[in-house]
């Protein structure tokens, strides 16, 4: 982790040593990371991770116990009010007036950033398609377009870094889609994003770099491929184990660097896919078996958390 | 500023676009209104009566009764000058008329050389503004028909104004302040309830994270409240003087300052009941158990002199009494239960006590 001290250039987000504890349980033990400007930073982790605690110290919602956390050089727990005028914020709930109608609601929150030039609320309504209901109460809004207006709202005084807070949880395929093409867009204009989200795809999709967090601590910081890469030299072959088919066995097969189980898988890292397949074959076949939904792959996020929490994060 | 403005306009809209908020405010309290008045006005009772008092005796008073009896709705009661003024205090006659002795006699001399002209005595309650004006219609006609028959020049019988306090309020108007207390007290502690569910859905925290400041999203709530306040009293004060005639006398700026300081108080009751209730139906509840005592208890629908001692010693620990108290006081004219000053002090006492309370335990997330 020291490394990760110099390796972001022009650090917008800086936590260091942060600590936040709710009775017995530590949400936030400890943890440093930095984020780039212009970077989509993510935090990955399970519900309870202390991902959203984290965030809304940094929103200077929440004050931590100890330990620093400093936006744009405004330090989140001494100085919030200098610093919410100049950050955007999307909570894990679209905290949306019920009866305000989508204009009534970003008009509302445009008043309370005062003469700071802003969007206007034509142009995020706009640009997050959301105009023909500009004349609609917010309860009435389906989940993807609430969310579209949640994250509008957090654009409404043209921030320099934007807090995403789960943006996508809850939202079927195709609303998840076009949250991912705002974020992408967010990115595009130089701003700071940081998000956190427990979906692996989305993680590697929009994060440009992303710690993985688990009981209150970073377990790893880096992009996608570098922690893959950290971890897996190797491919994975995974297939519905096979009764009679040991580790001892499969251990030794040429190639096979480590195994691991999941949900009735068994799971080969190996260097050699070839020669592991073969072998795999050659071995069910001497007891009669076949292996089934026998699948190759490259090792993603989702190996990478396995590897490092010993679990799978699943939806 | 303009945050807050137009944070009020949005308090507004989310309040009118709310239509149990809208019956439970401005509908409910005209209910009570409507119905106790309907009922203790004995409907569509627009006669008028009044003692004649007769110290003349003569054909010119007789024919002064006849005349004014002979009027349309109008029923005139022989009494002594003693017991019509009594009757009229406590409310049983709308008006007195007293004839002097002599009286004959000065009518008959105007016949036929001028001179100064003959004078009954008209009593009427100067608060009583639609009665008032009534009783001296009914004057006019009757006298101008006298004055035509006996001279045609001058004046012959003029009116002398006589003043009298009646003592006992109508039930009428002891209801319409008594309600008015109740639907402010209703205002403010059903604030509870916008309050609590904009935490429960994280708009409290959304807001924290904006540079709005707290006093701006208080001062936004306290005003859109005090903004239907004024609306309440409008609706409710209107309703009884129209509807039922009832008379609001008084000081204009000491009604307003007991309406601002009872709302204003009650508005921080509600924020207490925030501070404790985890939800929605959880303020609703509270607000329910904290507003029928408050209700029945303060004198809103009888009078508290009327409870029993142990129920009036809960009512003088109970905040709306002194605020109800108050309005009749300074709206109608109502006896005091405790002085006007009385009444301000609790209330203002009871406004610091649930500010402290509600500054410490009131959670913004």
């Amino acid at each position: 982790m020291t490394a990760e001290r110099s390796a972001v250039h022009d650090p917008v987000v800086v936590v260091r040593d942060l600590r936040k504890t709710y009775g017995d349980t530590k949400a936030v033990d400890g943890i440093e990371f930095e984020v780039g400007r212009g970077e989509v930073f993510g935090l990955l982790g399970p519900n309870g991770a202390g991902k959203t605690t984290t965030v809304e110290i940094l929103e200077g919602l929440r004050r931590a116990d100890s330990g620093t956390a400093t936006v744009l050089g405004i330090d989140c727990n001494r100085d919030a009010d200098a610093l919410k005028p100049r950050i955007g914020v999307s909570l894990q709930t679209a905290a949306l007036y019920p009866k305000l109608t989508v204009t009534e609601v970003l008009e509302l929150f445009k008043s309370f950033y005062g003469n700071r030039p802003g969007r206007s609320a034509d142009e995020l309504i706009e640009r997050f398609d959301v105009g023909e209901k500009r004349k609609t109460r917010t309860k009435e809004l389906s989940g993807g377009q609430r969310q579209r207006l949640a994250v509008a709202l957090a654009l409404i005084n043209d921030p320099e870094v934007v807090f995403l807070d789960e943006p996508t949880t809850g939202l079927d395929p195709a609303a998840r889609r076009s949250l991912w093409d705002i974020v992408n867009e967010l990115r595009s204009e130089d701003r700071t994003v940081l998000l956190t989200t427990h979906y692996m795809e989305e993680a590697e999709i929009l994060c440009d770099r992303l710690a993985i967090m688990d009981h209150g601590r970073i377990l790893e910081t880096g992009t996608v491929k570098e922690l893959v890469g950290r971890h897996f030299q190797e491919r994975s072959v995974r297939f519905d184990a096979i009764a009679g088919l040991d580790d001892a066995q499969l251990g030794a097969i040429g190639g096979v660097a480590s195994i691991a189980h999941e949900d009735g898988e068994v799971v080969l890292y190996t260097r050699d896919v070839p020669q592991t397949i073969g072998a795999v074959l050659d071995a069910a076949e001497a007891i009669g078996a076949e292996p089934e939904n026998l699948l190759v792959r490259r090792p993603t996020l989702e190996d990478v958390f396995l590897v490092l929490t010993g679990r799978a994060l699943r939806d | 500023m303009r945050a807050l403005l137009i944070l009020i306009l949005a308090n507004i809209r989310s309040f009118t676009r709310d239509r149990a908020a809208l019956f439970w405010t401005l509908a409910f309290p005209l209910i009570f209104i409507v119905m106790f008045g309907a009922i203790f006005t004995g409907g569509g009772d627009s006669t008028r009566t009044y003692a004649y008092v007769d110290h003349d005796s003569s054909a010119r008073s007789a024919a002064l009764r006849e005349a004014l009896a002979g009027v349309e709705n109008v029923e005139l009661v022989d009494k002594t000058e003693d017991d019509a003024l009594a009757a009229m205090r406590t409310g049983d006659v709308d008006g007195v008329f007293v004839v002097p002795a002599g009286y004959g006699a000065a009518v008959d001399s105007l016949v036929t050389q001028p001179g100064p002209p003959a004078s009954i005595e008209v009593y009427t309650d100067p608060t009583q503004q639609n009665g008032t004006t009534a009783t001296y219609q009914l004057v006019g006609v009757v006298l101008g028909r006298i004055n035509l028959e006996v001279s045609g020049r001058g004046p012959a019988v003029i009116p002398t104004p006589r003043r009298i306090q009646t003592e006992n309020l109508t039930f009428i108007s002891y209801l319409v302040p008594s309600i008015l207390g109740m639907a402010l007290m209703q205002l403010g502690v059903f604030a509870a309830l916008p309050l609590v569910a904009d935490r429960e859905k994280l708009i409290l925290k959304r807001l924290s994270a904006t540079p709005l400041r707290r006093w701006q999203l208080v001062g936004s709530n306290v005003v859109m409240r005090l903004l239907i306040a004024i609306v309440q009293t409008l609706i409710i004060v209107g309703v009884g003087a129209y509807a039922f005639d009832v008379q609001i006398s008084g000081n204009l700026l000491v009604i307003a300052a007991l309406i601002l300081t009872g709302s204003v108080s009650f508005i921080a009751l509600g924020y207490v009941v925030a501070s404790f209730a985890p939800t929605e139906e959880a303020a609703n509840g509270m607000a329910s158990i904290v507003q029928f005592p408050l209700m029945f208890l303060s004198g809103t629908f009888f009078p508290i002199d009327a409870m029993p001692p142990a129920l009036q010693a809960v009512a003088r620990a109970l905040p709306l009494t002194y605020l109800s108290d108050g309005l009749r006081q300074a709206m109608v004219g109502g006896t005091p239960f405790s002085p006007l000053w009385l009444c301000f002090a609790v209330l203002i006492a009871f406004l610091g006590i649930c500010f402290l309370i509600s500054a410490r335990f009131f959670r913004w997330q």
